[in-house]
């Protein structure tokens, strides 16, 4: 345990060193969100959006690119790295296991998604969007959101030897659950049929979690079984393919 | 009864079999050197014995523990130093050690390990700005921090200027002291004379020759004695002394290379003759010559003959 939080203040400190990571990840995110909000337009329903605001119609998207940056790029890269520097082998060699130090960059990611998440949420209240009482259906969506992103992110630094292949591949994977999000096309003007494969990825099954949590109206299983589905099976392979060296 | 003992280790890396058998014992309190060439089978060896491979053959014992169960305990006991193993860039000398630190349950203070190796003045200092020699004494440091009954240390100086080396040196003298047991695998016949109560010299997978630093070097070969004789003496006269194998003239000078009783006859033959040798010197055998002799690639040498 004495080990395991050492291994995560470590992870943290060394976050905060790396300022390309918290920029994209964290004040990118929020402050697109910030613009959007202090525009009075973004703020009216808009009938392309399906009737909601641009914000909101956003509001996932931002939260669903914050994540994905951190757990299909920014993670699996730190975890190669590791693995290439020789540092887990360094670790085998302690009393600490290599499988502390994942579970440390594993718990950080998940801390800082869940945490830039709530932040997307809390700000918009300022703005007289939203309620503050959906705040905790919020928080109960994000956590399958994330989980789903880092297995994938997991399971791609496990099946990819190369740290700079995995970050790599992970991008573009993030690109395609932005789409699948709305992030360049409403997802209310998606084709039925695009909307029905948008559904089943990670991408828009978060998007769509994470709406119905902020806007309320009719609740829907479907996203949250398909972020469980990813997520298991993801970490499944992530945990039989993984190498430590 | 040896706190490390060996015996038949054999690995395979696919089809091809990288160590043959090898044995090794290693004492309490003792510094053990295993040296030999690039590719002779070093660092699988203690790789095996630090439980980071699992050998297909033989025995491993370490403090009672057989590395290949994966018990922990192995791992509070044993410190390794690793070649090329590298720290995250942005991490910083005391953070290392501080990290490390909190895997054991009673870890030597991070600013002893500092001021022993040298690093006050660069434990701000992140990973990737320390120069490489100050990488690998961090390394060092990381590998004992736990306070190790055992230390495995990999090409512990390898790329350090000869100040920083004595000083590593110094301290794991003070170590083996304090009752800590080193085995350590380098490339430097001057470290393993130097610090080594045994040595053991591994050639192809094998072990080629053990012993201690003085023993392995008598076996390395000839005491060389070399003079320019006053008046001139006919070589013929020396050669047909005991102990005496070949007789060379250079420039005046003679050379002659015998066994260790052959300084001394030679010295006490040209006394009898009126002979002064000027210039004299009697250079022993190294253990430069014993790893040479052991690790000799050219066919006929004693030690390829007794291996076939």
């Amino acid at each position: 345990m004495r080990a395991t939080t050492a291994l995560f203040t470590n992870e943290l400190r060394l976050l905060g060193r790396t300022p390309a990571v918290v920029i994209w990840t964290v004040i990118i995110p929020l402050t697109a969100l910030v613009v959007m909000c202090a525009i009075p337009a973004a703020r009216q329903p808009q009938a392309p959006f399906g009737g909601v605001s641009v914000v909101e119609a956003y509001q996932p998207v931002l939260v669903v690119f914050a994540m994905t940056l951190l757990a299909l790029q920014v993670m699996p890269m730190t975890l190669g790295q590791y693995r290439e520097l020789g540092f887990l082998r360094r670790l085998r060699t302690t009393p600490a296991s290599p499988r502390q130090l994942l579970t440390a960059v594993l718990l950080l990611a998940f801390a800082v998604t869940i945490a830039v998440g709530v932040l997307m949420g809390v700000y918009p209240l300022f703005f007289g969007l939203g309620s503050a009482t959906r705040l905790a259906w919020l928080v109960a969506a994000l956590v399958p959101c994330s989980a789903a992103f880092l297995a994938v992110g997991a399971m791609l630094a496990a099946v990819i030897p190369n740290s700079r292949v995995a970050s790599g591949v992970g991008a573009a994977l993030a690109a395609v659950m932005w789409f699948s999000a709305g992030m360049w096309f409403p997802r209310a003007q998606f084709p039925d049929w695009l909307a029905r494969i948008a559904d089943w990825t990670p991408g828009g099954a978060a998007a769509t979690a994470l709406s119905q949590a902020l806007l309320g109206g009719p609740f829907s299983w479907q996203p949250l079984v398909c972020l469980l589905v990813w997520t298991a099976g993801c970490f499944v392979v992530a945990l039989c393919t993984f190498r430590w060296e | 009864m040896a706190l490390i003992s060996v015996s038949g280790l054999r690995k395979s890396y696919g089809p091809r079999e990288i160590l043959h058998g090898i044995d090794l014992r290693v004492e309490e309190g003792q510094i053990v050197g295993i040296v030999g060439p690039n590719g002779a089978g070093k660092t699988t060896t203690v790789e095996c014995i630090g439980g980071l491979r699992r050998r297909d053959g033989g025995t491993v014992d370490v403090a009672g523990i057989d590395p290949a169960d994966g018990d922990p305990a192995l791992r509070r006991i044993l410190g390794m130093q690793l070649q090329q193993c590298r720290l995250p860039a942005k991490i910083t000398a005391a953070e290392a050690l501080d990290l490390f630190g909190a895997f054991y349950p009673q870890p030597r203070p991070t600013g002893e390990l500092l001021e022993r190796f040298g690093l006050t003045a660069q434990r701000d200092r992140r990973f990737e700005q320390l120069s490489g020699g100050q990488q690998q004494r961090l390394s060092v440091a990381l590998a004992l921090i736990g306070r190790p009954r055992i230390a495995i240390l990999d090409e512990l100086t390898t790329g350090l200027d000869p100040a920083a080396r004595r000083d590593i040196w110094t301290y794991l003298d003070r170590l083996t002291a304090e009752g800590t047991t080193i085995l350590l695998v380098t490339h430097s016949m001057e470290e393993a004379q130097h610090l080594c109560d045994r040595v053991t010299i591994i050639d192809d997978g094998r072990v080629v020759a053990e012993g201690t630093p003085d023993a392995l070097a008598q076996q390395g070969g000839d005491q060389l004695t070399s003079f320019v004789p006053d008046p001139t003496v006919p070589l013929d006269l020396l050669r047909d002394l005991p102990g005496v194998r070949t007789v060379t003239e250079e420039q005046g000078r003679v050379q002659v290379h015998g066994d260790a009783a052959s300084p001394q006859t030679v010295l006490t033959t040209l006394i009898a003759h009126g002979i002064t040798a000027g210039q004299l010197r009697v250079t022993g055998p190294s253990l430069d010559d014993a790893y040479l002799r052991a690790t000799d690639p050219t066919p006929g040498s004693p030690t390829r003959e007794a291996r076939r």
